[in-house]
């Protein structure tokens, strides 16, 4: 597969964030590298547009997951109303939400608790 | 000439590529309806009928949504560009296609559903199936079952199913 993704304008971002990170006060520095630290997770939403085969098979194209493991996550979204598909760095959770954005899942991310 | 059995829409060469089984006319029909996509995509992200194209990545945190938007947006516009590029070129032509082409098809019919969807105003509670003859919106709920069915055939297809 090899849908545009949006790798050098992560690759961009990851530049800017190291000078940034040069010039922050100490103090500053360890509430950013906590907040990057700390995993990120994405997840789908259900909508009823969707087709149950489609969303199983996204997952398994888009996350290398069995087709038991894709098919569990679609039931968890279509019967809980939502699941979480990955977690990791903010920056490999963007390109994930971006991935399934492509595939017009209705993804989103957000900072594990 | 050996009689074939009926298949699919979708059928698997066996090399690998697989062949769109569409007559001349749903060709041109879908070719049409793809146009319209490629046209609606020209308008601005906020226009209702793309949320479900465009939706948001930070559902909690409208500050770094906003700026997730502005550089992912044109990224998101132009990988569903490329994958409406590909599918007019695979509908005007029945030679066999590869995975990757099939792969823009099934986002692009996907996409289709999407916006059919949403104009339909589509829920859990309501079957398209049930929209008879005599409402304004039969043609579209039509539509919207015939993509469905292709788009059924087409991830069994990805899937070797």
């Amino acid at each position: 597969m090899s849908f545009t993704t949006p790798q050098f304008v992560i690759a961009k971002k990851l530049v800017v964030r190291a000078q940034d990170t040069q010039v922050v006060e100490p103090d500053l520095d360890a509430v950013e590298s906590s907040e990057t630290d700390s995993p990120w997770i994405v997840l789908v939403w259900n909508d009823p547009i969707n087709l149950m085969s489609y969303v199983s098979f996204v997952f398994q194209k888009l996350f290398g997951y069995s087709k038991e493991k894709a098919d569990s996550l679609m039931l968890d979204v279509h019967e809980k109303g939502r699941a979480v598909v990955s977690s990791g760095p903010r920056e490999k959770a963007e390109l994930d939400v971006f991935r399934l954005h492509e595939h017009g899942l209705w993804a989103t991310m957000q900072q594990d608790s | 000439m050996k009689r074939r059995r009926h298949v699919g829409p979708i059928e698997p060469v066996g090399d690998g590529t697989f062949v769109i089984n569409l007559s001349e006319q749903d060709r041109l029909t879908m070719t049409g309806f793809v146009e319209q996509l490629e046209e609606l995509l020209e308008s601005d992200i906020s226009d209702p009928r793309l949320r479900r194209l465009f939706p948001v990545a930070y559902h909690d945190d409208p500050e770094r949504n906003a700026e997730y938007q502005s550089y992912m947006s044109d990224e998101l516009r132009q990988s569903r560009a490329s994958s409406i590029a590909t599918v007019k070129e695979l509908l005007a032509h029945s030679d066999p296609i590869s995975e990757h082409q099939l792969h823009g098809f099934m986002i692009v019919l996907n996409s289709l559903r999407l916006v059919l969807g949403t104009l339909l105003d589509v829920d859990e509670s309501i079957d398209t199936d049930d929209i008879d003859e005599t409402d304004p919106l039969y043609g579209q709920a039509q539509l919207y079952g015939y993509l469905g069915w292709l788009l059924e055939w087409t991830v069994s297809a990805l899937a070797g199913e």
